[in-house]
């Protein structure tokens, strides 16, 4: 990455900022001037309040932030039993006022004159570890799980379902470190990071749920992922997916599911796959992805969008509603961030947003790391934890 | 105008999409949550699949039984299990079960709407099964999987009632528009 004085000066301040990973590069967007703490109470006025902006088209006229896991459940209309929970927000949005395209060559914008003075104070962020992680769910406890939800299946409550394990420890984090560090190892296509005064957030999502431009939409579901090895490559990856009956049939179960998604939001017959079951290379894996995509209908509102499609179903498992409604009965620990949706909602109805997965939540100093895998009929309890450390261990890597 | 019953189902807004197809008029509601007087006026009514059992829906067995030869009724995976638990079938759970998977189905009846013997493939997403043997008046059996002879589609041309135990809707199904229209032309 190329030196820039501007982005030096960022990094060493308090500021927050939040980096999105698009096409080529990556997006800064920094001096916040406003940020929305989103509950139960204000998410309906603060989707209204932005169909009611008149310059809808102004720079930087979008606001980016996140929804947890619990305020998709609720505008769903499904109730979380008490759980252990950090008090952590259930949402928030930030209104940007300037933007650095971090391409080649590095570009700012800002809607401030001053933007390159408005850092305060030097700061040294250290990384430290006061503790090593811990995961919430020994394997034994992960097997009752398992055979339970089996049973689920077996009754038809739920047809696949994916327990959730954390790994935490206590932590002071500089997130910026971590944050490149891991772009170096995988630069997944919805990563991202958020420093705030006391949070931070770093994350190597791979998955797009929601992208909106005019009333084209789209979703690119992932379901089916497979370790990269000297011997892999793309053609040998996908015959492993087409031959694999158990990814075969989640994957089927996910696009289905998803097309349903659209469907509730779409114009009739307009919902289609443009891109059907095809491998996507990163560093170390190989991830077994459909594009589906539709014409969004008229009547159809920022919040009908977000609810259509939100917890994003890949994660979750299928049929949703039950699906979340078995989960929430079992988990004891809020998940916060995971499986929530980051991204950004420009005023004129625009939006792009991924599904939060393989990321970091630090705050109050405890960095976690959630994680989650497949019971389908054919799956193993063994396997699955196995699994979902797999998918953990990248991030806890950083760590070291 | 098609009336859709919601099971709280993943899939049911396919469902929807695909009758929209060939009524312009398509309301869904969900199944605790019926607008009676739009089930009044429909000539079509549509039970959606869902999670659980036949069992855990009475007020879809109520609504089914009330509009039973007044309308045409048209039954999908759940709902295909609602319509034979209400005709004395029994609903069991299989040893294999069928989540996203794509087999073949066959036509096995010769008064069936669709063609003796035609194969085909479709995508499935069942825990459960109907127990055979079945007996109902004016029912009969009219597709089965090709492997393990499931049951896989029932008729009752007398009343208007059908039902498919896999989903037209799926992409994993060869034909689904076909069936739909020719059940809806019947």
């Amino acid at each position: 990455m190329k030196k820039n004085n501007y982005l030096e000066k960022l990094y060493n301040s308090k500021k927050p900022f939040i980096i999105y990973k698009v096409n080529g590069g990556y997006d800064l967007y920094t001096d916040f001037s406003k940020k929305f703490f989103l509950n139960n109470k204000n998410i309906n006025n603060f989707f209204n309040k932005i169909e009611k902006i008149k310059d809808k088209n102004k720079f930087l006229n979008m606001y980016i932030g996140f929804f947890g896991y619990e305020i998709l459940c609720n505008l769903n209309n499904i109730k979380i039993p008490k759980q252990k929970n950090l008090r952590f927000p259930k949402s928030i949005f930030y209104k940007p006022e300037t933007r650095i395209q971090i391409r080649k060559n590095i570009t700012i914008k800002s809607t401030h004159k001053n933007y390159d003075q408005l850092f305060g104070k030097k700061v040294f962020n250290p990384n430290k570890i006061l503790s090593p992680f811990k995961i919430n769910i020994d394997i034994n406890k992960y097997k009752d799980i398992f055979n339970k939800f089996s049973q689920k299946i077996k009754e038809g409550q739920t047809y696949q379902i994916k327990i959730c394990t954390k790994y935490k420890n206590k932590s002071l984090i500089d997130p910026v470190n971590l944050f490149w560090k891991l772009m170096k190892t995988n630069a997944a296509p919805e990563s991202f990071m958020i420093r705030d005064k006391n949070f931070s957030i770093v994350s190597c999502s791979p998955e797009t749920l929601i992208e909106k431009k005019g009333n084209k939409i789209k979703t690119k579901p992932i379901a089916g992922t497979l370790r990269k090895t000297y011997k892999t490559n793309l053609r040998t990856a996908l015959s492993f997916f087409k031959n694999n009956i158990k990814e075969t049939k989640e994957h089927n179960m996910i696009v289905d599911m998803e097309r349903s998604d659209l469907s509730k939001i779409c114009k009739p017959g307009s919902v289609k796959l443009s891109k059907i079951k095809y491998v996507e290379e990163y560093k170390h894996l190989y991830h077994y992805v459909t594009k589906i995509e539709g014409k969004v209908k008229k009547n159809i509102n920022i919040k009908g969008i977000i609810v259509a499609m939100m917890p994003g179903g890949s994660v979750i498992g299928c049929p949703k509603i039950s699906t979340l409604n078995l989960l929430n009965l079992q988990e004891k620990e809020s998940r916060n961030i995971f499986t929530g949706s980051f991204g950004f909602i420009k005023f004129n109805g625009d939006m792009r947003f991924n599904i939060i997965i393989r990321s970091i939540l630090n705050y109050k100093n405890i960095s976690e790391i959630s994680v989650a895998s497949g019971v389908v009929v054919d799956s193993t309890p063994i396997h699955e934890f196995k699994e979902n450390y797999i998918k953990a261990k990248s991030l806890i890597d950083l760590y070291r | 105008m098609i009336y859709i019953i919601d099971h709280k189902d993943s899939f049911t807004h396919n469902i929807v999409h695909q009758f929209s197809k060939f009524d312009k008029q398509v309301e869904c509601e969900n199944f605790n949550n019926i607008n009676i007087k739009k089930l009044n006026r429909a000539d079509v009514l549509v039970l959606s699949p869902g999670p659980g059992s036949p069992i855990n829906y009475p007020e879809t067995s109520k609504i089914y039984n009330k509009f039973k030869k007044r309308k045409k009724i048209i039954g999908i995976c759940l709902g295909f299990q609602q319509i034979l638990f209400n005709e004395n079938g029994k609903i069991i759970k299989q040893n294999k079960i069928y989540h996203g998977f794509q087999s073949s189905v066959k036509v096995t009846s010769n008064d069936s709407l669709f063609k003796k013997n035609k194969e085909f493939k479709v995508g499935r997403y069942h825990s459960l099964k109907l127990k055979e043997p079945f007996f109902s008046n004016n029912f009969e059996i009219t597709m089965r999987c090709k492997i393990s002879n499931v049951a896989m589609a029932i008729e009752n041309q007398t009343d208007q009632i059908y039902g498919f135990q896999f989903h037209p809707e799926s992409f994993l199904t060869e034909n689904g528009n076909l069936l739909i229209k020719k059940i809806l032309s019947a």
